[in-house]
């Protein structure tokens, strides 16, 4: 058992040291942050200057053992365009995309189970058809374009929801968070369902697929058979045994409702890390993209070794 | 509930809608820093100049006017200039402005730390006379000297060794990234880097104050497409730039409207000319044709730019015959023509210097800097293509586009430039004359080209007092990069903005969003 997590915890560090590698290989092929860095009226002497000072001049690797041992030590550098510390940028970036990404997952979850149920309860009914049907445009259709779309309809035509960023927002020591304010909510409506949209249509199929399979199985039919009502046998006991694939999916999904964000930021201007992201590539700033991967990554990592480890706990044939 | 819904969100419009004079707007870039002497950029420069202010300052016609000087005179001839300093102007801190803080100013923007220090390098010493009088000295006579300097912004000496920010701090930042504290009609009330910045108008500003806003709020708005949306739907009061391809529907939409203008960059062909042989392309290796000027000609009769303007820049831009636009100090009135679109006079040009049957070559081209800049370099190709020259085109970020240039790693090269100075010397001095590192001279002329009496003449502009003699030199270095052909300039880059129809603004030529002239209606 202990040597089994042992070899899963290393082979996780083995894997997030890859990741960062194939990274800072990438980004001697992103282009040169010095120019940005320096005006127009640089000279070459400035920019050798500087490239030495930044380490730049030196091969990858060196780059990237460089940034380890120091995030080692919990410093991840200094951001090139900011000027600040990418710790301190990241944690003031976090707040937004963390909310973001619950209230989206909680989007999705809700949403999904609903419609889930519905469809496959009225599975031959025409508004059942009518949302699977819709919900293959929502899953064929990119986030980019389901985003302009609802900024169109939403904020320019109808000018219900406001077209961008997180409204006013409250400090609560270190955090801030739209939850608050009026304006803040209504901030989180749109960028909320364009990001779970793809993950609500996801969970929307299995729960239906689930429920269709367990609606067949010999106990819903007995206790049909005892006369219990029909919410009952739905609810209580069909629904019930179509969570268990559901729950670890939409778990599984969480890190890629954060990673994805990205996209769903730039389009709403949500600032959040994934916009800080996208802003660190035109800028070509090193140590905030780099931050960026390694702790998405460590995400990633951590999930699927916790999924790992709970199976470990769940199967006695893995624990010899 | 439908109703119940559209009613609430329409007090809440109504709510929004109560704090008009709060001015919203949104650009594509952040600026970096609040620092005014750590960056030398645009968007740095255009943002601080509603806080801080220089000594001059440029109006709504480019034009140089007083500010925290109120007069300026040379010192004898051409050893410097007085500058006599504006009595009773305060700091944001309430702190007076001094003699003391020009020489400090000076000595923290010509720092080594400091990214505005070539501005200093006609500077032999700073001199103050009295509290309100300061001498500047040059090592050489300048007489664009006071021209120059309407973005060196002065800060409090006070105020910057309290804050331990004496010197600016590009890489690991400091008080004076974050904070700001000028004597401009606006203060710096909050700054988020990336997300939001607000300024308040300060009560105790010198000048008249011709504004009516009560705040401002500045957002950056990467994707042009959200930018639109967000003007459209009311969100913001003004944004920079439209996107050339939604400026019709932005001025065709009741309510807000497109403002237009012409910017100071002039975009620009550029040949790799001082080598031998060609980089790209099954041509690589052979002969370089561009070595000769009679191509070069030939290229510049090759291009329509007529109908590069009036499709990809929907007839905003404004054809270009010299490295500069005409609003310039030094254009060059008498050589305003540009060589007219002759496709059978560029054949014959190329015919005449042997290329009669073609050859082809690498077109580098940048597809994140300039307006529509890959579009742009596409039609390049196909117009040089009906001359039987073959462009092969590679077009890249902006952040790889540059190390490839400096790389040396083209035939042929698109560039925009905007002379900082508002000078013609401005782009001779970087585009034009003979790279030279250590007198820090062609450094953006990546072509390499060469004229012995360009270089010769470039000193003597510098240092030439009368205007009429000055000119004449002007004149004579235009005519011969025009008639050697050393580039190809196309087109002013247009300005579009839009705001709200309410909204009442000056654009100035510069690209500089200046706050002071908002009116909001």
């Amino acid at each position: 058992m202990l040597s089994y997590i042992i070899r899963r915890v290393l082979q996780s560090v083995l894997v997030l040291l890859i990741v960062g590698l194939v990274a800072f290989a990438m980004f001697t092929f992103m282009g040169d942050p010095i120019d940005n860095m320096l005006g127009q009226e640089r000279t070459q002497e400035d920019v050798d200057r500087l490239r030495a000072r930044l380490g730049l001049d030196q091969p990858f690797v060196v780059q990237y053992v460089k940034f380890i041992l120091s995030a080692l030590q919990g410093n991840f550098g200094v951001s090139y365009e900011q000027g600040r510390p990418v710790a301190q940028i990241l944690a003031e970036r976090a707040p937004a995309t963390l909310e973001l990404a619950l209230v989206s997952g909680v989007f999705a979850l809700g949403a999904g189970i609903v419609l889930g149920v519905f469809t496959a309860i009225r599975r031959n009914g025409f508004m059942a058809q009518m949302v699977m049907t819709i919900s293959l445009v929502g899953v064929s259709l990119p986030t980019f374009l389901i985003g302009i779309l609802l900024i169109y309809l939403f904020s320019v035509e109808l000018d219900w929801l406001p077209s961008f960023g997180r409204g006013e927002v409250v400090d609560l020591g270190g955090w801030t968070t739209g939850f608050l304010t009026t304006s803040g909510l209504r901030a989180l409506i749109l960028p909320a369902i364009t990001l779970g949209l793809y993950q609500m249509t996801l969970i929307m199929r299995l729960v239906r697929s689930q429920m269709l399979e367990v609606l067949r199985q010999d106990y819903v039919r007995f206790a049909r058979a005892r006369g219990l009502p029909e919410r009952a046998v739905l609810f209580r006991h069909a629904l019930k045994n179509t969570m268990v694939p559901v729950i670890t999916v939409a778990g599984l999904q969480l890190g890629s409702i954060i990673a994805f964000a990205i996209i769903t930021e730039t389009v709403f201007q949500w600032p959040g890390v994934g916009l800080l992201f996208i802003n660190a590539i035109q800028f070509v700033d090193i140590p905030v993209m780099a931050a960026y991967l390694m702790l998405i990554s460590v995400m990633f990592v951590g999930i699927n070794l916790l999924v790992d480890l709970l199976y470990v706990a769940i199967d006695p044939r893995l624990r010899t | 509930m439908f109703k119940l819904f559209a009613s609430t969100a329409l007090t809440l419009c109504l709510a929004g809608a109560a704090s008009a004079e709060t001015f919203k707007w949104a650009g594509t870039t952040d600026p970096q820093t609040m620092d005014p002497h750590a960056v030398n950029s645009a968007p740095v420069l255009g943002f601080l100049n509603n806080v801080y202010e220089g000594l001059v300052r440029r109006g709504k016609d480019m034009a140089v006017e007083p500010a925290l000087a109120t007069s300026w005179e040379p010192i004898g001839v051409g050893e410097g200039w007085r500058f006599n300093l504006r009595k009773g102007v305060k700091f944001h801190d309430g702190a007076d402005f001094t003699a003391e803080d020009v020489l400090f100013s000076y000595q923290r923007a010509s720092s080594e730390a400091s990214d505005t220090r070539s501005w200093f390098a006609p500077v032999a010493d700073v001199k103050v006379v009295d509290d309100y009088t300061v001498d500047i000295l040059t090592s050489a006579p300048n007489p664009i000297f006071p021209d120059s300097i309407a973005n060196w912004m002065m800060m409090d000496k006070g105020w910057a060794e309290a804050n331990s920010t004496a010197l600016p701090d590009k890489e690991n930042g400091n008080y004076a990234t974050l904070n700001a504290n000028g004597t401009g009609a606006f203060m710096l009330k909050d700054r988020q880097p990336g997300l939001t910045t607000t300024l308040a108008p300060f009560d105790g500003w010198w000048d008249e104050a011709e504004h009516n806003i009560t705040e401002a709020v500045f957002t950056p708005i990467d994707n042009p497409a959200t930018a639109v949306a967000a003007l459209l739907s009311g969100d913001v009061d003004m944004i920079n730039p439209v996107p050339i391809q939604d400026a019709a529907r932005v001025d065709e939409r009741d309510g807000t409207k497109v403002i237009r203008g012409i910017e100071a960059r002039v975009i620009m062909l550029g040949f790799g000319q001082d080598r031998d042989e060609l980089k790209y392309t099954a041509m690589a290796g052979q002969p370089n044709p561009f070595k000769d000027a009679r191509v070069r000609e030939a290229v510049a009769k090759a291009i329509n730019v007529d109908a590069i303007l009036k499709t990809i820049m929907r007839g905003s831009a404004e054809p270009a015959s010299q490295l500069v636009s005409p609003a310039m100090r030094g254009f060059s009135d008498a050589l305003a023509a540009r060589p007219a679109y002759d496709v059978a006079g560029a054949k014959a040009l190329l015919a005449e210097a042997g290329y009669g049957d073609g050859f082809s070559f690498g077109l580098k081209c940048p597809n994140n800097r300039y307006l529509n800049d890959e579009a742009v370099c596409q039609a390049v190709t196909g117009m040089l293509a009906q001359v039987g020259i073959k462009a092969e085109l590679d077009a890249m970020p902006v952040q790889n586009y540059w190390p490839e240039l400096r790389a040396d790693n083209f035939d042929m090269y698109l560039l925009g430039w905007s002379p900082g100075t508002f000078d013609h010397e401005h782009p001779v001095r970087f585009l034009v004359t003979t790279p030279n590192p250590e007198k820090k001279l062609g450094s953006w002329n990546f072509g390499g080209f060469s004229n012995a009496r360009v270089d010769e003449l470039l000193p003597m502009v510098q240092s030439e007092i009368d205007d009429g003699k000055r000119q004449a030199m002007m004149d004579e270095i235009t005519s011969i990069y025009q008639s050697e052909h050393a580039y190809v300039p196309m087109y002013v880059q247009p300005l579009v903005w839009g705001a709200q129809d309410n909204i009442e603004l000056t654009q100035r030529p510069d690209n500089f969003f200046i706050l002071r002239w908002v009116t909001v209606n």
